[in-house]
């Protein structure tokens, strides 16, 4: 499935509060929540946190985010054989992740990247950009 | 003076709360004070009679028509009882089947039914409410296991898999849901005075009663206690346990 790309207004509209949100959910200053911070680097967040944070998206937002399927949607439309071997992510599956995830810094995409990494590169605008997908499926009532 | 338990104003899900030991927990938690939701399967009437006379008590119970093998239908009817209560504190995964056969003689629906109901409807129900707990950082899960998931006993190939499955979600889920402070533990019943049991005491007989130290079947009652205790603020401190409540079985 292809996503049309999020916009930097759509992006902004939702961040005041998914900032607000992922503050709760890490126990951590909103301020903290810059919009490119890494979430598992810069706010130490754990497995469990992200679960937690899209748990309180949904209630926030009154949106459905798919549960555990944040890497999945990054993959799109790429066979898992294509996109990964052995746990490391393949070359055309470097280039779907940067351009899934356009709003990460180049330099932070690290070669060879394992799949279980792929978590560390999610930042704020990663979650903004799935509350907008989200809303654009199920528009609020 | 009675300190307190911490469960009066917490919500539970309990399911198969309509008879058995599922019901003596309702019981017990309403008379606690906590507000209750059974969820059931077909036993309407059952089901009927257990909210009433709790509603009659001054308790808050409520019910819940639901499948436990069908996870659409759980998670519906846990996000039914979250938008209702506001929060869900206690979870007891009650609801449970035997079907007792030599293994050789069972057919596929004795295998699918015990094991979809005893594992799978844990599996339904708890992967419903565990967003509601991990995001109120708080929560206790107590499943219903059986001294079946530890002892051997013949004839029960499926409800003993089903059980030692439950207890070992139930160690794995602690350590999932510790960073939250979600306790979750197990209790496992041995031979307790229910319809459930009933055959397998009828056919058993004394043979059983032998192999139980305190030489009698346990009750309903004696069982809830158990799950109380797990339930309140006394066990804050203790997850991933199996606790027996078996009168002091012995091994086959």
């Amino acid at each position: 499935m292809t996503q049309t790309e999020v916009t930097k207004d759509e992006i902004m509209a939702v961040y005041p509060k998914v900032a607000e949100t992922m503050a709760d959910a890490l126990g951590c200053d909103v301020a903290d929540v810059k919009l490119d911070v890494s979430l598992i680097e810069g706010l130490d967040a754990e497995s469990i946190d992200f679960l937690d944070m899209v748990f309180r998206l949904e209630r926030a937002f009154k949106i459905k985010i798919p549960r555990g399927k944040i890497v999945e949607n990054a993959r799109g439309d790429l066979p898992e054989a294509e996109f990964e071997q052995k746990g490391i992510v393949t070359e055309k599956g470097m280039a779907q992740l940067r351009s899934y995830l356009s709003e990460i810094p180049a330099d932070r995409f690290k070669t060879p990247m394992k799949v279980v990494d792929i978590p560390r590169l999610f930042t704020p605008e990663t979650f903004c950009k799935l509350v907008v997908h989200a809303q654009r499926e199920a528009p609020a009532a | 003076m009675t300190p307190d338990s911490g469960i009066a104003g917490k919500v539970a899900i309990v399911t198969g709360g309509s008879r058995g030991i599922g019901r003596a927990i309702v019981e017990l938690l309403a008379r606690e004070g906590a507000d209750v939701t059974l969820f059931y399967r077909d036993q309407s009437a059952a089901a009927q009679e257990v909210v009433s006379a709790a509603q009659a008590a001054g308790s808050k119970v409520g019910s819940e028509q639901v499948d436990v093998r069908d996870s659409k239908a759980c998670a519906a009817a846990v996000d039914r009882v979250a938008e209702r209560a506001g929060r869900i504190d206690i979870l007891v995964n009650n609801a449970g089947m035997i079907r007792d056969n030599q293994l050789a003689a069972m057919d596929d629906e004795d295998v699918s039914l015990v094991l979809d109901t005893n594992v799978g409807g844990v599996f339904n129900v708890t992967r419903a409410v565990v967003p509601h707990m991990i995001v109120q950082r708080a929560g206790k899960i107590i499943n219903l296991s059986s001294v079946a998931g530890e002892k051997g006993g013949r004839g029960q190939t499926n409800y003993a898999a089903s059980k030692g499955a439950v207890n070992a979600f139930t160690r794995a889920l602690a350590v999932e849901l510790a960073p939250r402070k979600i306790t979750v533990n197990c209790v496992a019943p041995g031979v307790i005075e229910t319809e459930m049991s009933q055959a397998v005491r009828d056919m058993a007989g004394d043979a059983v009663k032998s192999r139980i130290l305190l030489k009698r079947y346990g009750q309903p009652e004696e069982v809830a206690y158990a799950v109380w205790f797990l339930a309140s603020r006394y066990a804050d401190y203790l997850t991933g346990q199996v606790i027996s409540v078996d009168g002091g079985f012995k091994m086959e």
